[in-house]
């Protein structure tokens, strides 16, 4: 891990407006960032293209192709945690953006030193958990240290958070995890983070996981507490 | 011989004079309603000033007020008329009975004179009715039939009267109780035959008629408020749904209209309401929405001035003096702007009645220590928190993200409006979970309390007390409360300070 601290992650900033992507490029740059910019959603997927990121920074409101669109293109071939960027932390766009694969959300006007503080909590995370050991769940099996999971001996194609949301659960398999402490483990937020990134992680990990996803038997719903993998 | 002593017409509260006052005490009814009977007008001024202040508040109340009202008021004059009419009709009765008596008495009488007969053997032969005495004057002396009633019991006037030659009759006292005396003169001079009859059995039936009068009487007021409330139950019911209709708008409920379906008494009533309604509540709308769409455009420029401020403050050090106050201006204004932009978007949205309420069901406890931690974090002085014991695990069911607003925005409140938080309790009150947050400052007057609420509401008086605040914090905490079933007062803290009160239902283990 303290090697990590000293390679500058890289982040790319997709945003139209230029004078938040100066400001905001400038900010994290300040902050010890790599960071790339881009101004539209056509310019970031060609960017993506060229290289890789530790993090993309995706405004959801960009003329052409847009963010949520842009957003889906990139889960399509990559696990890079996105942090989507809106206007209204209560507005729909939250929900629909976390459906197309974003990771997380700040809301606008947001502070350059809490973003970095959550990209950073993003990167770190993504890079394994260190267990050498595998976890089965029925028919499914998680390697922690290649961030690989199999079911019925096919590999499912999880995102590094959906990943990390299943692993949480596995290793304390019988207990109900809550929502707040999956926040904390999974996204490093306190206690207040917003418990529909949570809802709508388990969805997306209960469409590549479970045979059934509206009646699921891997990760169950313990109503008004939280989550669950049964032992 | 109708030349009565007692002249015809005479009021009817003389008739009941001789009426003994019905058990319980009191005058009869009959007689007070007579009273005001006879001065309408001012009487029922004086009434209804005295019942102001009884008034009942509600229409139901108010209608069933005044059929009660209506309805006694047409008991009495009723009851008053029976009386009037039966007591007279009683009295002309019993005149008219002792007149025959006494005239054919008198006639015997001086037929017996005539013959010779001696005046006390002849007053013993007349047929009496039972309790009336006979008296006769002949020849300057007295006889009588009874041992107590005598000369002395008739009244000079009547006396004389008499003797002088016509008949009379009049209403005495003797042997205690109330006796009508009537004399008839004779043909002989300075002779006259005189009967004195007992009133007793007509002052039972006056008494008896005036009990059962009074109870009537007595019993249409119970009688007809319940006949009042049950009968304008149906008749009000349009007024009903209308009454709570508009209370619900007032109370922010916008979107509350009235169904006039199977009343069609409420249709034109509805149709107009529900106009007035829609043309308010779409107007409502569209200024939230205004507000709305500026703050949100202000958000932008707002994260772009925030950063920028930021990043000028990592180059501080290369500043001069003035360079830096200038910063450091800066930064408390565009950070003072970007709360009120964040707030105003809030209650704006609130007031554009966006109904995402996420509600779940969390511990209160845990919920506002989280609060108070953060708080703590950025505080110069650490303020304690007090979970009763019996609190420790209360569940609510609220929006997370907007109940960490009212307390963060509570514990803001105390420190920059009330001298510093001092202290923040959970508590339970029947089945309310109660958050307290006490502050150290003067507290806040009784009448200044409901308008702390109010938006843009500042501290006593036009001084603003303080720049920080957006002056919206309080009536956001209001806001999010009511979306959350809950409410928030403000009370007088024990140590002096203001205390706010926080109270959610709980949603009690199954």
């Amino acid at each position: 891990m303290g090697t990590l601290l000293d390679v500058p992650q890289s982040v790319l900033i997709i945003e139209d407006d230029v004078r938040i992507r100066r400001i905001v490029a400038m900010a994290l740059r300040s902050e010890g960032l790599d960071v790339q910019e881009a101004g539209s959603g056509e310019e970031g997927l060609e960017r993506l293209g060229e290289r890789r990121f530790d993090v993309i920074l995706l405004d959801l409101m960009l003329p052409g192709v847009d963010g949520f669109e842009v957003c889906r293109r990139i889960r399509r071939t990559s696990d890079t945690p996105v942090i989507m960027v809106t206007a209204r932390a209560d507005s729909h766009d939250v929900v629909a953006g976390l459906e197309a694969g974003a990771d997380d959300y700040v809301t606008k006007p947001f502070v350059a030193k809490e973003l970095s503080a959550r990209i950073r909590a993003l990167v770190r995370r993504s890079r394994g958990t260190g267990l050498r050991q595998r976890i089965t769940v029925g028919d499914i099996e998680i390697a922690p240290e290649e961030g690989t999971v199999t079911r019925g001996g096919e590999a499912v194609e999880l995102t590094r958070t959906e990943f990390k949301l299943l692993t949480e659960l596995a290793l304390e398999s019988g207990r109900v995890l809550s929502r707040e402490e999956l926040l904390e483990r999974v996204w490093g937020y306190d206690y207040f983070g917003d418990s529909r990134l949570v809802d709508v992680h388990v969805r997306r990990l209960r469409k590549k996981v479970e045979a059934d996803p509206s009646n699921p038997t891997v990760v169950t719903t313990v109503r008004g507490m939280g989550y669950r993998i049964p032992a | 011989m109708s030349s009565t002593v007692r002249p015809p017409g005479a009021p009817p509260a003389a008739v009941s004079a001789p009426v003994a006052p019905p058990p319980g005490g009191g005058a009869p009814v009959p007689a007070r309603a007579a009273r005001a009977a006879a001065r309408p007008a001012r009487g029922a001024h004086r009434v209804r000033r005295r019942l102001r202040g009884l008034r009942p508040h509600t229409l139901r109340g108010r209608a069933t007020f005044a059929f009660t009202a209506v309805m006694l008021a047409l008991t009495t004059v009723l009851v008053t008329g029976v009386w009037v009419t039966v007591s007279q009709y009683l009295l002309v009765q019993r005149e008219r009975a002792t007149l025959v008596q006494t005239t054919a008495n008198a006639a015997q009488v001086e037929r017996g004179l005539a013959g010779g007969v001696a005046p006390a053997q002849l007053l013993s032969q007349l047929a009496r009715e039972t309790g009336s005495t006979s008296l006769l004057l002949y020849g300057g002396e007295w006889s009588t039939t009874s041992l107590r009633i005598g000369r002395d019991d008739l009244p000079a006037e009547l006396r004389e009267r008499v003797v002088d030659g016509g008949p009379a009759r009049q209403r005495i006292t003797a042997d205690g109780s109330t006796m009508l005396a009537v004399g008839v003169p004779l043909p002989q001079p300075g002779t006259a035959y005189f009967e004195i009859y007992s009133l007793e059995e007509l002052d039972s039936t006056y008494r008896v008629l005036g009990i059962v009068l009074t109870a009537a009487a007595l019993t249409v007021v119970p009688v007809s408020v319940l006949a009042g409330w049950w009968v304008t139950r149906p008749a009000l019911r349009p007024l009903d749904r209308l009454a709570g209709a508009a209370a619900a708008i007032a109370d922010g409920a916008l979107a509350t209209r009235i169904d006039p379906r199977g009343d069609p008494s409420l249709e034109p009533l509805a149709t107009s309401f529900n106009r007035t309604a829609d043309t308010l509540e779409e107007r409502l709308r569209s200024d939230a929405r205004f507000a709305a769409d500026v703050s949100h455009e202000l958000r932008t420029p707002l994260t772009t001035m925030v950063n920028a401020a930021a990043l000028v403050d990592g180059y501080r050090d290369a500043l001069p003096p003035d360079g830096r106050e200038s910063l450091d201006l800066l930064r408390s204004e565009v950070e003072a702007f970007e709360r009120l932009v964040a707030d105003l978007l809030e209650i704006s949205r609130a007031d554009a009645g966006s109904t995402d309420v996420a509600l779940e069901e969390v511990c209160l406890a845990d919920l506002v220590r989280a609060s108070l931690a953060r708080r703590n974090l950025a505080a110069t002085s650490p303020a304690d928190l007090d979970v009763a014991p019996a609190a420790e695990d209360l569940r609510v069911r609220i929006d997370k993200r907007r109940l960490e607003r009212v307390i963060a925005n509570l514990m803001d409140n105390a420190d920059k409006h009330g001298d510093g938080l001092v202290r923040v309790s959970v508590d339970r009150l029947r089945e309310h979970a109660r958050v307290v947050v006490d502050d150290a400052g003067p507290g806040i007057p009784v009448q200044e309390r409901s308008r702390v609420f109010e938006r843009f509401a500042r501290g006593s008086g036009s001084i603003r007390v303080s720049s920080e605040g957006s002056g919206l914090g309080l009536s956001l905490v209001q806001r999010h409360l009511q979306l959350m079933h809950g409410e928030v007062a403000v009370e007088d803290s024990p140590q002096g300070g203001a205390r706010f009160v926080v109270r959610l239902l709980v949603v009690e283990a199954d």
